[in-house]
């Protein structure tokens, strides 16, 4: 009988032991680590090294820097943290290519791997209307969140919480616009504008 | 203390009353100036119409055109008003009053009749818009001969252009409406005389040189009188009909066998537009084109929208509608090549809605043309845009879907039509896009500064719906000061324009196999000495 109790109550614990770990142990072992990098390149721990972009000293090209920024776990707070940094006002002799003033207003990221990235008009009013100065802006905002987020495929800019056909008046607005080096210096992916498919020379 | 008030007070009166005076003056004291007069050409002939200028207006004395329009002036019933009749038709001016009732109709005059010491003043266009109402033969002025034609004589309009390149010189001249000629060859000029009763010439000012000294009106006959220099040898003529029943008659004019071969330096300091002419294309490239028959010019930004401004006030806006201007006139004399601008004044204009000009009036090339800034004032340099691809692949790729559509149609079936998507009609046309922005960048980096990266792709929105090839220039950094000043100077513009202009014909010689133009020339060589002689092309 006493045997018999001891049996009964083995059982019972294993079913407890067995429901817990079904029901708790596992969700609990199997939860996946709270995104280490949310794509990041590098990580140290609650730090990420991410890279941003400013103006050369020619004003010709855009070059990288290395920043550390606080590691998030949610990619939209990863992102956000990346284009605030972005956005502000670098140390001299660095120059941004952001006009002065500019805010994030949101940032949010789709399934796809779209991220639509909402400024404060103070992108378009504070702008010296260059068109390569609205490159340069456009490519720091887009290589800022493609290149530091690989999840993240293209960004589309909005204004104000509105698609806007430009900034001011030349690079195109109106869809999402990928990862693109050709404005950033010594980078390997700058390459010459695709070769045409003409045979004949030129004639002069 | 007195002594310092009393001046002052003084002076406060005579500045009053100068004031008052001021005020008064609008009305009685705006000052006239004699003016070049206008000439009129009826079947009676020939006749001079004096005018004058208030404040740079041209008006005309009422009573010079009572006798040749038969008018009858009645005196001034009520102060202010002027009746005028011919036969029972009736007009009644009003001074200072821009609306003139002409036989019971309202008719608007750009400015009001004056009345000064009991003269009637009235705008020219008096003549045209209200003479021409009670006059039984029809009245046309044309401002910029300074002509009044009255009834049914033949008045051709002929435009004269004269471009000099290196040795050679071509004269072109529109007739409107096309007129026959005849070019006799005398030993110091050529006269081209038309069958008509009288010329509307309008020439252009010329520096002599050593193949024409001058163009002029030949007197009274309805010819113009070329007068030739002394380098000249021979011309061609080539006769071409021109859009609106016009047509053009081109003279190109060769120098002597002994001059042609050395270098003639110009025989009078250049005019202000020798920039624009040092290195055009050889005529021989200037010949009509088989597949590019129209451009779009867009002059970047406008209106509302300024664009770049450089440090000592320059706006993209004025340098791109200065240079599409310039872009324009060469093209126009010397491809004879028809334009399409997308803005012509200072007006703001969406960037879909350029493309959409340049596609609804069929251009064969696009050319946005802009100034580009950059923070840091070293930047410099031209740069030359295509669109890139990569940023439409996605939808290139399904683009399919949208060829081989069926339309429906009036009076019912339906007929199956490629629909090209607006972001897509520039897709097309890239490659060519490509091999012309190549050209163009290679072109203007003979005569400018480019920048480090001359020739670039980049996702444009104006070369986006362009359904034809399409580039984008950025002439030169305005935030540089050397290169502000550069952008606003005739140099750099002409320089710019030669460079594009050259670049259109080498890529017209590209598409179109270098294939020459078919033209009906005939080659007139004449020695100085021949007796004169006569060729009607």
């Amino acid at each position: 009988m006493k045997r018999e109790y001891w049996i009964y109550g083995a059982l019972a614990a294993a079913a407890v032991l067995g429901a817990w770990v079904l029901l708790v142990g596992l969700p609990r072992w199997y939860v996946p680590e709270p995104a280490p990098s949310a794509g990041t390149a590098a990580t140290d721990g609650e730090f990420v090294e991410v890279t941003l972009f400013y103006i050369s000293d020619d004003g010709m090209q855009l070059v990288g820097f290395e920043r550390r920024l606080k590691r998030q776990a949610a990619p939209a707070e990863q992102a956000r943290i990346i284009l605030e940094a972005q956005l502000a006002e670098p140390p001299a002799p660095l120059l941004s290519p952001i006009p002065t003033g500019t805010q994030l207003r949101a940032v949010y990221l789709t399934e796809r791997g779209d991220a639509f990235v909402d400024l404060t008009e103070e992108v378009t009013l504070g702008h010296s209307g260059g068109s390569l100065e609205e490159l340069f802006t456009v490519y720091a905002i887009v290589n800022a969140v493609t290149t530091n987020l690989p999840a993240i495929q293209a960004v589309q800019i909005l204004v104000n919480g509105r698609e806007v056909d430009t900034l001011v008046g030349h690079v195109d607005l109106q869809r999402p616009l990928e990862r693109n080096m050709l404005w950033v210096a010594d980078h390997e992916d700058v390459a010459a504008p695709r070769p045409t498919s003409f045979g004949r020379e030129t004639s002069s | 203390m007195s002594d310092t008030y009393i001046p002052i007070g003084t002076m406060t009166r005579r500045l009053a009353l100068a004031a008052c005076l001021l005020l008064v003056a609008p009305g009685s004291g705006r000052s006239q100036t004699p003016d070049a007069p206008l000439t009129l050409i009826s079947s009676a002939g020939r006749r001079l119409l004096p005018a004058v200028a208030f404040d740079g207006r041209r008006m005309i004395d009422l009573r010079e055109l009572a006798a040749p329009f038969g008018l009858t002036i009645a005196d001034a019933q009520q102060p202010g008003r002027l009746t005028v009749s011919r036969g029972e038709q009736v007009i009644v001016l009003t001074a200072d009053e821009g609306l003139v009732s002409v036989a019971g109709r309202l008719v608007s005059l750009p400015s009001p009749p004056l009345e000064r010491a009991g003269i009637w003043y009235v705008p020219l266009d008096f003549i045209g818009r209200a003479l021409a109402l009670v006059h039984d033969q029809s009245v046309e002025l044309r401002r910029r001969s300074g002509l009044v034609v009255v009834g049914d004589i033949r008045v051709p309009q002929v435009v004269a252009r004269y471009q000099r390149t290196g040795p050679q010189a071509r004269l072109r001249l529109m007739i409107t409406p096309a007129t026959e000629h005849v070019i006799e060859l005398e030993p110091d000029r050529l006269v081209i005389t038309f069958e008509s009763d009288a010329l509307d010439l309008v020439l252009p000012d010329i520096a002599p040189d050593d193949l024409v000294t001058g163009l002029r009106s030949a007197g009274t006959r309805p010819a113009l009188t070329v007068d030739l220099g002394a380098a000249f040898g021979a011309y061609t003529a080539t006769n071409e009909p021109a859009i609106g029943g016009g047509g053009e008659l081109v003279l190109d004019l060769r120098p002597t066998e002994a001059t042609s071969t050395r270098v003639v330096p110009p025989a009078a300091p250049p005019p202000p537009e020798a920039g624009a002419d040092a290195d055009l294309p050889a005529l021989s490239e200037l010949a009509p084109p088989r597949t590019i028959r129209a451009i779009a010019i867009d002059p970047g930004h406008g209106g509302d929208d300024t664009g770049t401004r450089g440090p000592n006030g320059t706006l993209e806006k004025e340098v791109t509608l200065d240079v599409a201007r310039r872009l324009r006139n060469a093209i126009e004399s010397q491809l004879g090549l028809r334009i399409v601008l997308t803005r012509t004044a200072d007006a703001t204009v969406a960037l879909d809605e350029r493309a959409a000009i340049a596609n609804n009036n069929r251009a064969d090339l696009f050319i946005s043309l802009h100034t580009n800034a950059s923070l840091r004032e070293s930047a410099t340099g031209a740069e030359v845009f295509y669109l890139s691809l990569d940023e439409y692949d996605e939808e290139a790729h399904t683009a399919s879907v949208f060829t081989g559509q069926p339309i429906p149609v009036v009076g019912g079936g339906s007929r199956v039509l490629d629909i090209v998507p607006w972001e897509l009609a520039q897709l097309r046309h890239v490659d060519q896009s490509a091999r012309w922005a190549e050209i163009v960048a290679d072109e203007l980096g003979l005569r400018l500064p480019m920048s480090p990266r001359g020739l670039q792709q980049a996702p444009f929105r104006v070369l986006v719906g362009a359904n034809m090839p399409a580039v984008l220039v950025e002439m030169g950094f305005i935030s540089n000061p050397d290169q502000e000043a550069q952008l606003t100077s005739t140099t750099f513009q002409a320089a710019i324009v030669n460079g594009l202009l050259r670049s259109i014909v080498r890529y017209r010689d590209d598409v179109a196999g270098g294939v020459p133009a078919p033209g009906q020339a005939a080659a007139v060589p004449a020695e100085r000495s021949d007796a004169p002689q006569g060729q009607r092309p």
